[in-house]
């Protein structure tokens, strides 16, 4: 098949090939997609019975895009008599221009067949490929063909409809066309909503021929966005791409959820991960705070509202637990799927706390932190209550719901995340290492939020004591001695789960790492068994499961990466941390600024070039965060009381940097700096970073 | 006769609930039972609760037969999702519905006792 085209409105999508045409089938993902049920999963042209055959295909906008096809599908000859634009914007479905040019001096008499079917697929099942339970329905009424599925008061329609004179039938739309020479023939196609999760629609798509309606989600504000966003300015071109490119990303992955109309946050992914993530939403708000903070002001609001409030086995809720990922789709609706919402990640709770202190140091509103306290309140009694699955004082998780539930609810989620050096599987419940920095910080923040915004000094002092407490056991029984690192988790018993893995840049960006052991750990991610030129491996070579293609157990990702420069920063390990800025946005380049959610980690000499790992998601949010973070990281950005401290440890790639009004509570602040890290002794063949 | 749906309003009034600071309105939720319409008005403010037959003016209408509320505030039936199967349909600030189905009871364990490592504190 050929490539996939995709186009975008908020959690609207389509994806079609490169003539335009959707075919799908159970386990082929195109269509047109809406609150994670597809509307659409047949929409095919043909003119004269013929299928036609791509000339181009121009992606005006997110949004919007537009097919360039000619009859036929020879390789070989094209009859270039007649050709066909089709040009698509979604947005409540979607609209489509189609028009058909006439190049010869006679006359064109065709007859154009649109084909619409739709298996209103839920996203699940389209990643399962599960049989419906319903039954479909498809008519003609009132100048439309409306496609149908009903179960019980589960209703869902698809209304299709054109501008031109057309013979409707339950399977498509027939036109008669008739162009005089050199000249053209116009349809307006439209695919409209009829019935989604919110009801009956108003049956309108969002745009319409010449009078659009409508400005898309995504342009909302795009100008806007980019012009309160700090300026950046340098010497490297492929800086500044990247920096650009990762702000529009952001806006485009910009989420209003149903509850807080007009607000937006970072979704997790384009297009399947368009929701509400408790783990990506709070990981990328904090990359982005020194650019925006309305991103988590946003997410700790939603998060706040959907916080758990009793415990429903099913959905792996607890009272304070923050959610992991909210879906809309008929699975969820019959509960046959736990998403509405699953709470099954154990880092968002304290991670949450995390945020929200973050957020006031930078913005100063402590309007919403005491908005939120109950909230941060029962999120710090999870973390004690709820998520001592060990019964040992530390953060461990394993699923009550066996059948649907995530097993692994740390943000390595994949199946063989969490190994022991020789390659064995630890046990359930799991408390891997990360999850006790977080917690730590979060007692930590909380405390500080607890004495400054509260005016509960006892609280601050019990979470202070519990903090000092945790890190100092936490010290003694994660560490592992022959290795001088952090053990990525331990198990019921004690025993050290001791592969060596890149959740050691996360304790040391949580502050739980003793002073005196962070310059083993920094060794170690610098090390070539964790360093590859271009980031920190997320596990080391020489593990029993490293794999440098492995999901979690040897490719790159530079969200991760991005925290663990926070964490040598707040180390105090300028050097390092520039040079994992370094090689992450000198990979960033040959991804036209934007970087996948993970790449190979094949050594850097080995390879020359970053190697992407195959995803289907693209942009991924905390990727697209990830430059920002680290060039907060490479600046030394720091609010530190009213004011904000510059303290820049550039890479020698970068001569000079400015990041001019930089919003905070201290209003807007430049920050500059010049590249003086020798980060890589190598001769260059190009401009690079390190 | 049991009646789910009076024993959780009536729940709702003595208890004290932990309800996001910012929201706050008028819920009025309108239950379908044979031709009759139970009305019940919800007033969320400052993370406050209370419960009335009598309202003016609501900020949010919830319309559900009285057998899926029922079903709902029993802990039966899941409320965000009878909302995406259309069982329930909320009209005006959706918001308020998020803060209500906060206060809908859990539904009954998938596993029978307590779940090893619960709500034990450490000492």
């Amino acid at each position: 098949m050929s490539a996939d085209v995709k186009i975008l409105d908020g959690n609207t999508f389509v994806v079609s090939d490169d003539r335009g045409d959707i075919e799908a089938s159970l386990t082929d993902p195109t269509g047109l997609f809406s609150f994670d049920t597809r509307f659409l999963s047949k929409w095919v042209l043909t003119i004269d019975g013929q299928r036609l055959n791509p000339l181009s295909v121009d992606d005006l906008q997110y949004f919007e895009t537009r097919f360039f096809l000619v009859p036929g599908t020879g390789t070989v000859y094209i009859d270039a008599k007649l050709s066909v634009i089709r040009q698509r914007a979604v947005g409540d479905g979607f609209h489509e221009e189609l028009t058909i040019l006439n190049h010869d001096e006679n006359p064109l008499d065709v007859e154009v067949r649109v084909e619409a079917a739709c298996d209103f697929a839920d996203l699940f099942e389209v990643k399962d490929a599960l049989k419906k339970k319903g039954e479909y329905y498809a008519r003609v009424e009132d100048g439309r063909l409306v496609l149908g599925y009903e179960r019980e008061t589960y209703v869902r329609e698809t209304w299709v409809s054109a501008t031109e004179p057309c013979a409707l039938d339950e399977g498509g739309l027939t036109f008669a066309v008739h162009v005089e020479p050199h000249s053209q023939w116009e349809t307006d196609l439209h695919v409209a909503i009829g019935h989604d999760a919110r009801g009956e629609t108003s049956g309108l798509t969002k745009y319409e021929r010449r009078a659009k309606k409508a400005r898309p989600n995504m342009e909302l504000g795009l100008e806007k966005w980019l012009d309160d966003a700090p300026s950046l300015d340098c010497d490297q071109d492929a800086l500044k791409r990247t920096y650009h490119r990762s702000l529009v990303d952001l806006a485009a992955l910009r989420f209003s959820p149903t509850m807080l109309p007009g607000h937006y946050l970072p979704a997790a992914g384009l297009p399947w991960f368009m929701t509400m993530f408790g783990r990506d939403s709070i990981f990328t708000s904090l990359q982005a705070l020194p650019f925006t903070a309305d991103l988590a002001r946003t997410t700790l609001t939603a998060l706040g509202l959907w916080q758990g409030t009793r415990r429903d086995d099913f959905r792996d809720e607890d009272p304070g637990r923050i959610l992991h990922e909210l879906r809309f789709g008929e699975m969820t609706a019959f509960e046959e799927r736990p998403h509405s919402p699953y709470y099954g990640s154990v880092d968002a709770t304290p991670l949450f706390v995390v945020l929200l202190d973050e957020y006031e140091r930078w913005t100063g509103d402590a309007k919403l932190v005491r908005a939120l306290e109950a909230q941060a309140r029962a999120a710090l009694a999870w973390v004690d209550d709820y998520a001592d699955l060990q019964g040992n004082g530390y953060v461990a998780y394993q699923r009550r719901n066996e059948e649907t539930g995530l097993e692994n609810q740390c943000w390595k989620d994949s199946w063989d995340s969490i190994s022991y050096r020789d390659g064995r599987l630890p046990g359930f419940p799991r408390a891997t290492c990360e999850l006790q920095g977080y917690a730590y910080d979060a007692k930590v923040r909380g405390a500080r939020l607890a004495r400054s915004v509260w005016k509960d000094p006892a609280f601050a002092d019990r979470l202070e004591k519990e903090a000092a407490d945790l890190k100092r056991r936490f010290n003694r029984d994660f560490w592992v001695e022959d290795g001088e690192y952090y053990a990525i988790a331990i198990e019921s018993d004690g025993s050290k789960v001791d592969a060596l893995a890149s959740n050691n840049g996360h304790l040391l960006w949580s502050g739980i790492v003793d002073k005196s052991k962070a310059k083993a750990v920094a060794r170690h991610l610098m090390s070539p068994a964790m360093y590859s030129g271009w980031g920190v491996r997320t596990l080391a070579e020489g593990q029993g499961r490293y794999n440098p293609i492995g999901y979690h157990v040897g490719t790159i990702w530079p969200y991760d990466n991005s925290f663990i420069a926070w964490g040598l920063r707040r180390y105090g390990f300028k050097e390092e941390a520039a040079r994992i800025a370094a090689g992450i946005l000198d990979a960033a380049e040959f991804f036209e600024g934007r970087l996948p959610e993970a790449f190979g980690g094949y050594a850097r000499e080995l390879t020359k070039y970053p190697v992407q790992y195959p995803t289907s998601c693209s942009p991924q949010a905390w990727s697209t965060g990830a430059p920002l973070l680290l060039l907060r990281t490479m600046l030394g950005l720091e609010p530190s009381g009213g004011d904000l401290i510059v303290d820049p440890a550039l890479p020698s790639g970068i001569g000079r940097l400015e990041l001019l009004d930089i919003p905070g509570r201290w209003g807007r602040r430049d920050a500059f700096g010049r590249g003086r890290v020798n980060v890589d002794k190598r001769p260059r063949s190009r401009s690079q970073l390190g | 006769m049991s009646d789910p749906t009076g024993q959780f309003f009536a729940g709702l009034a003595d208890q004290h609930h932990v309800l996001p600071g910012g929201v706050s309105g008028l819920v009025r939720c309108d239950l379908k039972d044979g031709d009759q319409i139970e009305h019940w008005y919800v007033t969320i403010r400052k993370g406050d609760v209370t419960v009335s037959r009598e309202g003016g003016e609501a900020d949010c209408v919830l319309t559900a037969d009285k057998v899926t509320f029922d079903a709902i505030a029993s802990g039966q039936m899941n409320a965000m999702a009878a909302l995406l199967r259309g069982a329930l349909s909320a009209q005006g600030k959706i918001i308020l519905l998020t803060a209500l189905q906060r206060l809908f009871p859990a539904p009954p364990s998938l596993h029978d006792g307590p779940v090893a490592g619960y709500a034990r504190r450490t000492s």
